[in-house]
């Protein structure tokens, strides 16, 4: 099992902000021959929690392989596209990983992550929108959930990652 | 893959670089990657207090527009190098993936993807889930509905 934070996560505002409100981050798992793989991804954080869900298709795995051999991920925050956030702070999260082998179909529980993934990709309706492309893309709504819990939170005012971090944030 | 990393990454203003940290967490930042064709490494200024050590580690350049589309990213994977204060990344391999292609490239990922997404359910002995289209397109029309209903406002 993966640690549980040992109190709720207390963060600056304007980090819980940057969790809520950027669109994509940049997530790490570690590769077979210990290489950092690095790729966009929507996150979606829950406070009450403190944890990070990510999703991945069952047809692009590997992010899920690589959390199973190797529970150490991090994601960063650091492109502010379309967040509506003024000069926001960037923001690194390094934790521990679970993928647990269950592939999700149901939107039982998932209609606001869902919801949310629509109003911020208008275009990303497409997949599903007739016969044809429901038949290519059944894979895309195929999902293995990523269960994502901070070690360590570090962020940077202004993204100016020529000074050390101000703001650090350590768990357990 | 020297070129094809040059050309893509001039397409972008900065990148992510990660490595690994003494505790064997990855560890990303932004920087500013410079190709040095001399010597063919990426040249990466990475300031001191970055506890990034020496070994595997990765570039990526990623972008998407204010809609969350024209979607364009590429991963180098790699060997890094801090040394005397100079940093740099002896590109491994180059991985392309959104945007770069062209519709060929897209066809590909796409049928790439349901074949692997075939093989994952059949070596789990798993059956062709059911997709609850007809709830996923519901939560769609309710998108769509409230997007026209904040553009009438603002219009």
């Amino acid at each position: 099992m993966i640690p549980e934070p040992e109190r709720a996560l207390e963060l600056p505002s304007e980090v819980e902000e940057v969790f809520r409100e950027f669109r994509t981050c940049e997530m790490s798992t570690l590769a077979r021959d210990g290489t950092p793989i690095t790729w966009p991804t929507l996150p979606f954080w829950y406070p009450d929690e403190g944890r990070f869900l990510i999703t991945t298709s069952i047809g692009l795995p590997q992010k899920a392989y690589n959390v199973r051999r190797n529970r150490r991920v991090s994601l960063l925050f650091s492109d502010p596209t379309a967040s509506g956030l003024t000069d926001p702070p960037r923001v690194l999260v390094q934790g521990d990983a679970e993928a647990p082998d269950e592939v999700v179909t149901t939107l039982d529980g998932f209609e606001d992550e869902l919801g949310r993934v629509l109003r911020r990709q208008p275009a990303g309706g497409f997949y599903s929108s007739n016969l044809l492309t429901r038949y290519v893309f059944e894979w895309y709504y195929m999902r293995l959930m990523i269960h994502v819990r901070p070690r360590r939170i570090l962020w940077w005012p202004g993204g100016d990652f020529g000074r050390q971090p101000t703001g650090a944030y350590r768990v357990g | 893959m020297w070129d094809e990393i040059v050309e893509h990454l001039a397409d972008f203003e900065s990148a992510v670089l990660t490595g690994l940290d003494a505790e064997g967490y990855p560890y990303s930042v932004r920087c500013r990657p410079r190709p040095d064709p001399a010597t063919r490494v990426l040249r990466v200024p990475l300031p001191d207090y970055i506890p990034i050590e020496s070994g595997p580690a990765s570039l990526l350049c990623h972008r998407h527009d204010e809609n969350l589309w024209r979607l364009k990213s590429f991963l180098v994977r790699g060997t890094l190098r801090r040394e005397d204060g100079a940093c740099s990344l002896q590109p491994r391999r180059f991985v392309p993936a959104a945007g770069i292609g062209g519709p060929l490239g897209m066809v590909r990922f796409v049928l790439g993807s349901r074949r692997t997404a075939k093989r994952y359910l059949r070596r789990r002995g798993l059956s062709r889930p059911h997709i609850p289209w007809r709830e996923i397109n519901e939560l769609k029309a309710q998108v769509r509905a409230e997007r026209e209903w904040q553009a009438g406002l603002r219009g």
